[in-house]
């Protein structure tokens, strides 16, 4: 059992990292692992939780524990059936919705007592530390290769960007095996929404044969690139995450609005594409609003990681990519 | 407190009526017995006993499909609850304060109700709206303002805000967000975007203790364990409720909760005792409609505390007379079932008690209202304390406790849960409560949209209770 499963942006890789157990972001998406998952769970659920409770259930005997948040409501729950079903400790912290730091600086006090108690090593300031520094080195590397993406023109796709950041979701850093250099002048769009799945690489490839996505603003994609530790202790590590762009789900959203207008300022969009799973309510209930705030074009792909109406999704991209 | 009927009503034999008979009867009441029954102790404009008939023209026309206890106390309760959206719009024109509470179900409304003159309501209970009224316009509206179809019924709740008509703009809107369901979260985000002022809340996941987890917990009186520092965090959320009450009205007199956390009590005592009743009696003393109705009413008494009040120590008094007489609504061979999630439709309570069923237990996912508050201890930590019942910020298995007991004893022989499609909770919870509860019978049914109650539906109730049988 090697690996610490965690399944939101507020959860600090570092904690996880320090206990010495390889940090695994559960970020599965693909139609047979999802419907393996329906004896455990409705088929109305979000294809991606169902994706990652298979995921879990078929490969019980690494997970030495999985941590999660109160982020989604069904992230959640997923928590609930993998106690009941398997052995798996878990750990869930409240994530605050409102602007409530104190509660959320409280549950990372609480993670770090958890994690020292499963793991039997001190999460001490100088392996805090050295955590803070391997994991800031590898998201300062990362964020050249997106200064690259969002270069104009861009220089690198994201198709290749997903490749890298899967290892530093997957926790297996230090692989910097990158392809070369690329210009591209498709139309400049960005991406929006639920979860960019592993398994999500040929949907990103299908979109940038006519758009290029320059930015993201996806779990699975460059949303961990926002944490930026300045100070090298628990307390930079609780603001640091704390006061990371903020995601959708946060009570009023306002922010999360401000925040994608400058990026989409910033990097010269010309469009976005907004991607939700089916059932994500909380990019399904904002697609209205989405639409109308940012004052630009949107694709919406809605996925339940089926790959059936590929040629009708060709055939939407490449309009948008006329249109635009 | 004091009954307010001064002539006796003899009611009929006990059973369930349609609309048509509820008018005939009505027409056995005279006018001096129908005035003395009205709202916000107002004589000349609170009146509220009408034929039900009154309000299936008024737009709620699935009465005419409903059937009813034909008991003087159900009439009271159906003209109430149909008249709520008049009295609120009376409360604004005599200048009450009109607050809405969204999402927590249970708490916030005692702590608006101690401000003199200040009524709070639940726009979350507009979700039966289409259903009472066999109308998609509510729902129809919400998709146009950008809820997925998909999700649960409660996205009619967004409509109303932007239809202006089933209740008076409020004075104050607090809405709860956090360990709740996803779908309502967004409902509120997009009350808010329509323009109107939210003060939100934070609601805590009640993370139960585990062998390999420290921290420090407490109970509630109900047995769930919680970290002690959750209390704290709400009770700063319900003081943070409470000083913006005290900013709008200019009263700041904290021996007002915890007065009315006493009524609050009382009331929820007198619920208890009710459902211990209808729910332990041989022959079923009451139907399951109005014991939804009444479970509910739990939430904020439908906006007039004391009226609603009188109406369940009506309500009391009619049933206990019924099960002293060993008559009832239902054959005493009806099947005893629980029932999990409140069912958005209506009718399917009454179709389950045709078919032969009797509901004797629920989880209407309002646990934090239905038990009572400590009233000795500081009154914002026993607020939050309270809540810590709450059926839908812990586990499942937590939810669905009482239920299980009740199957492990025997005293449940089935289980029907209404879900709605797309709901984030129901989508993950079901299956797990169906593992729970398998020692019966579990039927899982997914509510459809209004008039939706197909032949399908009905035959996979009416083969359910065949199998129970």
């Amino acid at each position: 059992m090697s690996l610490i499963g965690y399944t939101c942006s507020y959860v600090p890789v570092e904690l996880l990292s320090a206990t010495g157990l390889q940090p695994y972001r559960l970020l599965h998406g693909n139609t047979d692992l999802s419907r393996r998952a329906e004896k455990h769970i409705r088929v109305d659920a979000c294809p991606m939780v169902k994706s990652n409770l298979s995921y879990v259930l078929n490969n019980q005997d690494k997970f030495r524990v999985l941590v999660g948040s109160t982020g989604c409501d069904m992230s959640r729950r997923m928590f609930d059936i993998i106690e009941e079903t398997t052995d798996i400790p878990t750990l869930v912290l409240n994530n605050p919705r409102t602007d409530r730091p104190e509660m959320f600086n409280d549950e990372i006090d609480w993670l770090v007592k958890q994690l020292e108690n499963i793991s039997g090593i001190k999460l001490s300031d100088d392996l805090l530390v050295k955590e803070i520094e391997k994991w800031e080195k590898e998201r300062e590397f990362c964020r050249q290769l997106d200064n690259k993406r969002r270069a104009i023109p861009s220089l690198f796709s994201t198709t290749e960007f997903h490749k890298v950041v899967m290892h530093y979701h997957q926790g297996n850093i230090n692989n910097h095996f990158v392809s070369a250099d690329e210009t591209n002048s498709k139309p400049r769009v960005y991406l929006l929404g639920s979860a960019v799945t592993y398994e999500a690489h040929p949907i990103l490839a299908i979109l940038e044969q006519d758009l290029r996505i320059v930015g993201d603003f996806n779990c699975g994609l460059s949303r961990f690139l926002n944490i930026n530790i300045t100070e090298n202790n628990l307390s930079g590590i609780k603001s640091a995450y704390y006061n990371q762009p903020p995601c959708i789900f946060k009570r009023p959203n306002d922010k999360f609005y401000s925040f994608i207008e400058k990026q989409l300022n910033e990097f010269k969009c010309k469009g976005i594409v907004a991607w939700t799973l089916d059932y994500c309510d909380n990019y399904e209930f904002e697609l209205k609003k989405i639409e109308g705030f940012f004052n630009l074009p949107v694709l919406r792909i809605r996925s339940d990681f089926s790959f059936q109406n590929l040629s009708q999704l060709r055939t939407r991209i490449k309009a948008f990519a006329e249109m635009l | 407190m004091k009954p307010q009927i001064t002539q006796i009503f003899t009611d009929f034999t006990p059973k369930k009526i349609t609309l048509k008979e509820w008018s005939k009867q009505f027409r056995e009441l005279d006018m001096d017995f129908i005035s003395q029954f009205f709202y916000y102790k107002n004589n000349d404009w609170g009146r509220y006993l009408f034929p039900p008939a009154t309000f299936m023209v008024y737009g709620a026309r699935q009465l005419k499909h409903l059937k009813f206890d034909n008991s003087l106390a159900a009439l009271r309760l159906w003209g109430f609850i149909f008249n709520e959206s008049e009295r609120l719009f009376r409360a604004k024109q005599s200048n009450k304060k009109v607050i809405a509470v969204m999402g927590d179900l249970g708490v916030m409304p005692i702590i608006i109700m101690s401000f003199p003159n200040c009524i709070p309501f639940y726009p979350d209970c507009t979700w039966w709206t289409p259903f009472f009224n066999e109308s998609n316009v509510l729902l129809d509206r919400a998709t146009e303002l950008g809820t997925p179809e998909a999700s649960c019924f409660v996205r009619s709740a967004l409509a109303t805000f932007d239809k202006k008509a089933y209740f008076p703009k409020p004075d104050l809107l607090f809405a709860s967000t956090g360990a709740s369901c996803d779908d309502y979260s967004c409902i509120m985000q997009m009350v808010e975007n329509l323009g109107y002022e939210l003060n939100w809340l934070e609601i805590p996941y009640r993370r139960h203790p585990a062998k390999y987890l420290t921290d420090d917990y407490k109970k509630t009186e109900q047995g769930l364990e919680y970290p002690a520092r959750f209390e704290n965090y709400l009770a700063q959320e319900y003081k943070m409720v409470w000083d913006k009450m005290a900013e709008l009205t200019g009263i700041n007199d904290i021996s007002l909760l915890k007065e009315n956390i006493k009524k609050t009590n009382q009331l929820r005592r007198l619920v208890s005792k009710i459902k211990n009743l209808v729910y332990k009696a041989d022959i079923a003393p009451f139907p399951a409609l109005e014991m939804m109705v009444i479970e509910f009413g739990n939430l904020y008494a439908y906006a007039d505390f004391d009226e609603w009040f009188h109406i369940l120590q009506n309500i009391y008094e009619t049933i206990k007379e019924r099960v002293e007489q060993g008559v009832g609504i239902l054959k005493p061979d009806a099947i005893p079932i629980a029932w999990v999630m409140p069912t958005a439709d209506p009718i399917l309570l009454n179709l389950v008690e045709d078919m032969g069923g009797r509901i004797v237990a629920t989880e209407y996912v309002i646990n934090q209202s239905l038990y009572e508050i400590d009233e000795t201890s500081e009154p914002f930590h026993a607020l939050a304390k309270s809540f810590m019942n709450a059926s839908l910020i812990g586990s499942t298995e937590e939810r669905v406790r009482r239920i299980k007991e009740q199957v492990e004893q025997e005293k449940v022989k089935g289980v029907i849960i209404t879900n709605m499609l797309g709901a984030s909770h129901c989508a993950t919870e079901t299956r797990l409560i169906e593992k729970m509860l398998s020692k019966v019978p579990v039927l899982s049914i997914d509510v459809p949209a209004p008039l939706g109650i197909t032949e399908q539906i009905k035959t996979r109730i009416a083969a359910f209770m065949e199998t129970l049988k």
